[in-house]
């Protein structure tokens, strides 16, 4: 009997977790008062009237395009430079030189979010204000999307990319270099015995092997963009409008959560529709890393480098 | 068959480019690491070079006073929040890992894995949000040291967890038949002889949330709120690093007082996450070689 | 099949003061020692006795692992495979190897004999004939002919086997190298591939790790004994069985005999 409590009352700490979701879920479901904005709540007009709160429109369709918009092309550049990354750990570097940098990838995902932003917002935004954004627009503003504006600070879509691809590039390199990794070294080397080259191996054997880690790495990859939330807020420029082009400012979901509260305080129908929001943006989350973590393969100690795992450490 | 087949050396124009690929490959490809360093560099460089001039020992001791002063107030409230945060976290982070590890059935330790990996998916302003509505308001907290850590204690909770069920999982298992074998409980085994192989993973995961809880904003902006002093309580609303940056990067003079005192508060947390990756570094050394050891 | 201006001797892969070593310490022990032309070379002797590494280092596999270094030489008809202007890729492409447990790739039986002929870009038609031919002489192809869209993993350990023998042959080398092909089949699987070993030796240069002292003795011509990184003795199996030259060779054979 009192063991079968205390086993029972040990489960707890293992159920938190779960506990902490639904948790969230319930919080955010009752802080929206059910409040129905309707279709408009997916328009693209968002202006909470604090003046007059009878006469707000909602409408998160503005955040929801710049979230896609930064997010799909930070994935897209984070995935080519993690491949590079990882190929190269992985089998190109000799084991020496891995292990030093290495850990230079590992130390991007330990730097602060808002220092992101802060070196993003003085020190990276005027490098795109006076070159890189004039630049683009005056070689490739024939390219629909990329004819400008350019906004003389510099902040914008391109540096909140930039910004964003640096912060997830450690979470796809990890999960690129664990399933490259966890290619059975024998199948590798199979290939190199046929008188493959090194290249062709990784191309036609490895990579197709650790598929289901790229998709891994593609999807939590995603979930990490789209909910990044303070260094994007500073480099976007938060202007509550569709971008007219890929260089303009905008806003993102997480940015109008973090940037709006304080002014929805006292304003019942703005904090209802800001929990809305914050539901939209877990559900999007949670969907692409439920998707993600079922591509993940089970975690396998081999702490000895043994044969089937190439490389050191579990 | 004949000798030009037979030669080792490679001569057609299509092997010639078969090689030539790879080789470029080779060559190129560990350049990227550059598009990595450099910027990590630009960063480090930059942001001492605006934090530092005016730094001084006042900086760490005085506190801020609306516009200038030091970041005496923040730097305790960062300690204290981090303090409270990373006990909760540590103690249901090592309590649920031992329990999914040791006890829980494959069908429930795989549930629990893949609900605190989801838990560790959610952005952290959703985290800061539920903070505010339950916490600050329903439950009548306020912005508060208390509510703002348990809130973070929340964000923080699977970096802890996921190591110490990783550590526990990975105590191999004749070390644990021989144990229960002998005769010793599952609680004595786990004390007396898991434990100490787990410890350094174990202690990993816990540097490792404390490394993302000090860097940590959005889930302190609405809970934790502001303060220019040391909390005297609890339930007093409390400063930390990343929210004097939050409050002042954006401030229009960019060399003005505020500006500077964003990227004194930057550095300092720079300086103190490089550190926190370093120790992790050393640690999970410790760890594999050990593992390594006993898996010989 | 005699290459015109090389000194072969009749052998087609002979090594010359073979030593491996891992830091100091030395896997491989100065071995002396040719594979013929035609023939079925069985390298035998105790678990961690070099049997791998001497194998590896035949078709420079053994590069691959960090830390192994490689002392004296390796003929293949007659040209150093250690030279510096030697390519390992054509010196994979001339001695395939097949590994100790099955390593199909995960694509379809076809695609995986095809693999390294498309690498050279050959005619569909060419791929196919060797493809066919490969899987022929590998003893899979009437198990197979009907599905070789199936992707290989669907294959029993046996097939798999034989699937790898394949794809080592498709790309017609010169010399094959096995490492205890057999060491994770029953049976009647392995008997399936001894009896492929038998007429492939016919044909190719083969050299057979293998830790199966009985089946050395069932398909090899010729049989090395290795102990302690050393080559002991070699000599016509029938004879090394017989009447071994070395206590060594006689205290194994028995011990493992009797
Ligand atoms: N990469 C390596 N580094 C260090 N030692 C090695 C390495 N590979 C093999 N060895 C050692 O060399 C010896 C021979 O190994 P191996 O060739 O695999 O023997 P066998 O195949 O006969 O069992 C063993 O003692 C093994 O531990
Ligand atoms: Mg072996």
């Amino acid at each position: 009997m009192l063991r079968r409590l205390a086993r029972w009352a040990g489960s707890i700490p293992a159920l938190l977790p779960l506990g902490f979701l639904a948790a969230i879920v319930l919080t955010l479901v009752f802080a929206t008062g059910l409040e129905n904005f309707g279709l408009s709540f997916f328009g693209t007009d968002w202006n909470p009237s604090t003046g007059d709160p009878s006469k707000a429109v909602f409408g998160i369709m503005t955040f929801v395009v710049g979230t896609l918009i930064t997010s799909v092309f930070a994935l897209v550049f984070a995935l080519g430079l993690s491949l590079a990354l990882a190929l190269s750990i992985v089998f190109y570097l000799p084991p020496r030189m891995s292990q030093v940098l290495a850990p230079f990838v590992d130390l991007l995902a330990g730097i602060p979010s808002v220092v992101y932003g802060i070196w993003g917002f003085w020190i990276v935004a005027p490098v795109f204000g006076e070159t890189i954004n004039p630049t683009i627009v005056r070689y490739l503003g024939w390219i629909p999307g990329l004819q400008g504006p350019v906004i003389a600070s510099g902040v914008g879509i391109p540096l909140a990319i930039l910004i964003l691809t640096l912060m997830i590039v450690p979470v796809t390199t990890t999960l690129i270099r664990d399933s490259l990794r966890a290619v059975p070294q024998a199948l590798d080397e199979s290939g190199l015995a046929l008188g493959a080259t090194r290249w062709e191996v990784i191309r036609r054997v490895d990579i197709p092997y650790a598929k289901r880690g790229m998709w891994s790495a593609v999807l939590l990859g995603f979930g990490r963009a789209v909910g990044e939330t303070v260094a994007v807020f500073m480099v976007i420029g938060d202007a509550t409008k569709l971008p007219a082009s890929l260089l303009d400012v905008s806003y993102t979901m997480p940015g109008a959560l973090v940037g709006q509260l304080d002014s929805a305080f006292i304003q019942p129908n703005y904090l209802h529709a800001l929990a809305e929001l914050a539901i939209v943006l877990f559900l999007i989350t949670f969907v692409v890393n439920f998707a993600g973590r079922r591509f993940v393969s089970r975690i396998v100690v081999r702490p000895t480098g043994a044969l089937s795992v190439r490389g050191a450490g579990p | 068959m004949n000798a030009t087949e037979d030669s080792l050396v490679g001569t057609s124009a299509r092997f010639r480019r078969r090689r030539r690929v790879d080789r470029w490959l080779g060559r190129l490809l560990p350049f990227t690491f550059l598009l990595v360093i450099l910027p990590l560099l630009d960063m480090v460089y930059w942001i001492a070079t605006r934090a530092l001039p005016t730094f001084s020992w006042a900086t760490l001791t005085t506190n801020p006073s609306g516009t200038s002063g030091g970041l005496y107030g923040p730097i305790v409230g960062s300690a204290e929040i981090l303090a409270i945060s990373t006990t909760i976290a540590a103690a249901i982070g090592i309590a649920g890992g031992i329990y999914t590890a040791e006890f829980a059935s494959e069908r429930m330790a795989a549930t629990v894995r893949f609900t605190t990996n989801l838990l560790a998916g959610v952005p952290s302003i959703v985290v800061g949000y539920f903070g505010y509505f339950a916490l600050v308001l329903y439950f009548g907290w306020g912005a508060s040291l208390i509510a703002g850590s348990v809130t973070l204690s929340i964000f923080i909770l699977p970096y802890v967890f996921r190591s110490a069920d990783l550590a526990f999982a990975s105590v191999p298992k004749d070390l644990r038949e021989a144990s229960l074998g002998m005769g010793s409980t599952r609680v004595q085994y786990i004390r007396r002889v898991a434990f100490p192989v787990a410890l350094p993973q174990v202690l990993n995961g816990v540097f490792l949330a404390m490394a993302i809880g000090l860097g940590e904003t959005a889930p302190l902006l609405y809970t934790a709120f502001w303060n220019n002093f040391p909390p005297t309580g609890l339930n007093q609303p409390v400063g930390y690093l990343t929210g004097l940056i939050w409050n002042y990067y954006d401030e229009p003079l960019s060399f003005g007082t505020e500006v500077t005192m964003a990227f004194q508060a930057a550095f300092i947390l720079m300086v103190v996450v490089i550190v926190l990756n370093l120790a992790i570094r050393i640690i999970g050394g410790i760890y594999a070689r050990r593992l390594r050891g006993l898996y010989h | 099949m005699s290459v015109p201006g090389e000194k072969t001797n009749g052998s087609v892969l002979a090594t010359q003061d073979l030593s491996v070593w891992a830091g100091d310490k030395q896997i491989l022990k100065s071995v002396t020692l040719e594979a013929p032309d035609r023939t079925l070379l069985a390298v035998i002797g105790p678990s961690g006795c070099g049997k791998t590494t001497f194998l590896r280092s035949l078709n420079r596999m053994v590069e691959l692992s960090h830390g192994l270094r490689v002392d004296g030489t390796v003929r293949y008809l007659g040209q150093d495979i250690y030279d510096a202007r030697v390519d390992p890729v054509l010196v994979r492409r001339r001695i395939g190897m097949v590994f100790q447990r099955p390593t199909v790739f995960p694509m379809s039986i076809y695609e995986n004999v095809a693999f390294g002929l498309r690498l050279d870009r050959k005619p569909e038609d060419e791929v196919e004939k060797s493809v066919v031919g490969a899987l022929q002489r590998a003893g899979l192809w009437d198990e197979v002919k009907d599905d070789l869209d199936r992707p290989a993993l669907s294959l029993s350990g046996g097939q798999q086997q034989r699937l790898c023998i394949a794809r080592a042959l498709a790309v017609s080398p010169r010399v094959l190298l096995l490492d205890e092909p057999t060491s994770s089949l029953d049976p009647a699987a392995t008997q399936k591939i001894e009896g492929t070993l038998q007429e492939l030796r016919e044909e190719m240069t083969i050299v057979l790790v293998t830790h199966n002292v009985a089946q050395a003795g069932r398909v090899s011509d010729r049989t090395a004994y290795f102990y302690q990184g050393r080559l002991v003795e070699v000599g016509p199996t029938a004879d090394l069985f017989e009447n071994p030259k070395d206590p060594l060779t006689e205290e194994y054979l028995t011990g493992r005999f009797g």
